[in-house]
């Protein structure tokens, strides 16, 4: 017997365990708008009733937090991440003289994406990171990492020590739950980007604050909700990684494509490859094909290295953006 | 008994696989504005009547899986006195999809109601 919407939700984070864990807060926040919204409209149009008694046929509608459960983990299982949907090869029936009862019912277009296997060579495998789209997202995303880690970070450290240093007046304390707030707002935006550009799942819709408890209770959730600090911890660290990202890939891909130039540069332009002292080197003809593999090597294999950080920094976000 | 009500509930399930998301585009399609999740589920529950087809919370995820994909865009708005709501709303894609929907459901009903009721088959 389910009491109250905090232990429907209790049960359903539950139920869901194993699951992903955007799914999990994207099923807790459909579950609580839906429940919330009825129980509000039960309490305002009868005579005051009891939450649990209201609740009951409510719950009957929506679903048992098992039922529930089992429709997300069903439908999360068909629906791949936003870049993977590419790879999504159709399969099409094989004709049948009768009708089969797979096609009969029509369900949501590119519907499952098991792993499909790779069976490119590997010179296409090797090369043809430059054909997807997860590639250039990673890419854009490590490039714009650096101007936005800029931003958390002076947002993060304004808010903290504005906070700190008002907090033995009264005002400190609005401002500081302000600032909280602002970051799990920051924390949903780049797990949008992140979804967008990395390809890794994530909430798609915020985390509801209750609405039944007052200020100091909410204040005392944010701060003994983990993931405010981890997304505080993430928002300084960003600025870090994100200048990491820009220099490191800056000036391979400056280098790849120097190396890919050189025969246009140095000889149809006449501009030497070095400059050292008042002498200009140039790089020997017979050099110039291996300065061009080179470059298209070293640039092709940034791009895998690309790919990969993109990865990694989307694991490094879901683990310290999304709540469990 | 128990493999009947089995077998009922599985093939109710496998049913909902699909339908659902085919109702859920035809709602958004007739409305005028944008919905938000319980709005929708709402308007289902007066459609169904009486009959037990399917659990309003397995709307949301199928609402959620038709964004996914391209068939359905919303936006989160705040509101007064609950949570903030997601309202959804069709794309053109998901317009020309619901047309496609629409002829393979009416083949598939045509083909149902041919095979299962009874009839002269010979005809």
């Amino acid at each position: 017997m389910i009491n109250s919407i905090e232990q429907y939700l209790g049960e359903l984070r539950k139920e869901m365990s194993g699951s992903d864990r955007a799914t999990v807060q994207d099923a807790l926040s459909d579950a609580e708008e839906y429940l919330r919204t009825a129980l509000d409209a039960v309490m305002s149009d009868k005579a005051p009733v009891a939450e649990s008694e209201a609740l009951a046929p409510i719950i009957e509608r929506y679903g048992q937090p098992a039922e529930v459960a089992a429709a997300y983990k069903e439908v999360e299982r068909r629906t791949p991440p936003v870049f993977s949907r590419q790879r999504v090869t159709e399969i099409k029936p094989a004709p049948a003289p009768f009708l089969p009862p797979a096609t009969a019912v029509p369900t949501a277009p590119p519907s499952a994406a098991p792993a499909v296997p790779d069976n490119r060579n590997i010179a296409a495998k090797f090369f043809g990171v430059f054909t997807e789209g997860r590639t250039w997202g990673a890419f854009f995303y490590l490039m714009l990492a650096m101007f936005l880690g800029i931003a958390y970070f002076t947002w993060a450290v304004t808010g903290l020590s504005l906070s700190a240093g008002l907090i033995v007046l009264v005002v400190g304390l609005p401002i500081f739950f302000l600032f909280l707030l602002s970051v799990r707002g920051i924390a949903l935006l780049e797990g949008r980007l992140v979804e967008a550009l990395l390809g890794v799942r994530m909430p798609r819709r915020p985390l509801f604050t209750r609405q039944d408890i007052g200020f100091w209770q909410k204040l005392k959730n944010l701060l003994a909700d983990g993931h405010t600090w981890t997304a505080i911890v993430y928002m300084v660290l960003q600025m870090g990684l994100g200048i990491i990202y820009f220099t490191v890939f800056v000036t391979l891909v400056s280098v790849s494509l120097w190396l890919i130039v050189q025969p246009i540069i140095g000889y149809a332009l006449d501009i030497p490859s070095f400059v050292i002292g008042d002498y200009g080197y140039f790089t020997p003809v017979w050099a110039l094909p291996f300065a061009v593999a080179g470059g298209i090597l070293l640039l092709t294999a940034t791009m895998h290295l690309v790919k990969f950080t993109g990865k990694i920094h989307g694991a490094w976000a879901k683990l310290m953006l999304v709540r469990e | 008994m128990d493999e009947i009500l089995e077998a009922v509930k599985k093939f109710q399930k496998e049913l909902n696989g699909g339908t659902a998301s085919l109702v859920l585009l035809g709602v958004l399609n007739n409305a005028k504005s944008p919905m938000y999740g319980y709005q929708i589920a709402k308007l289902i529950e007066v459609q169904t009547k009486d009959a037990d087809i399917m659990k309003q919370g397995a709307l949301y995820p199928v609402l959620r899986s038709l964004e996914a994909t391209g068939l359905l865009q919303s936006e989160v708005e705040p509101s007064v006195s609950g949570p903030p709501r997601r309202y959804y709303k069709i794309t053109e894609s998901g317009r020309k999809t619901l047309a496609k929907w629409r002829e393979i459901w009416d083949q598939t009903k045509e083909l149902v109601e041919a095979t299962t009721q009874g009839g002269d088959h010979d005809k």
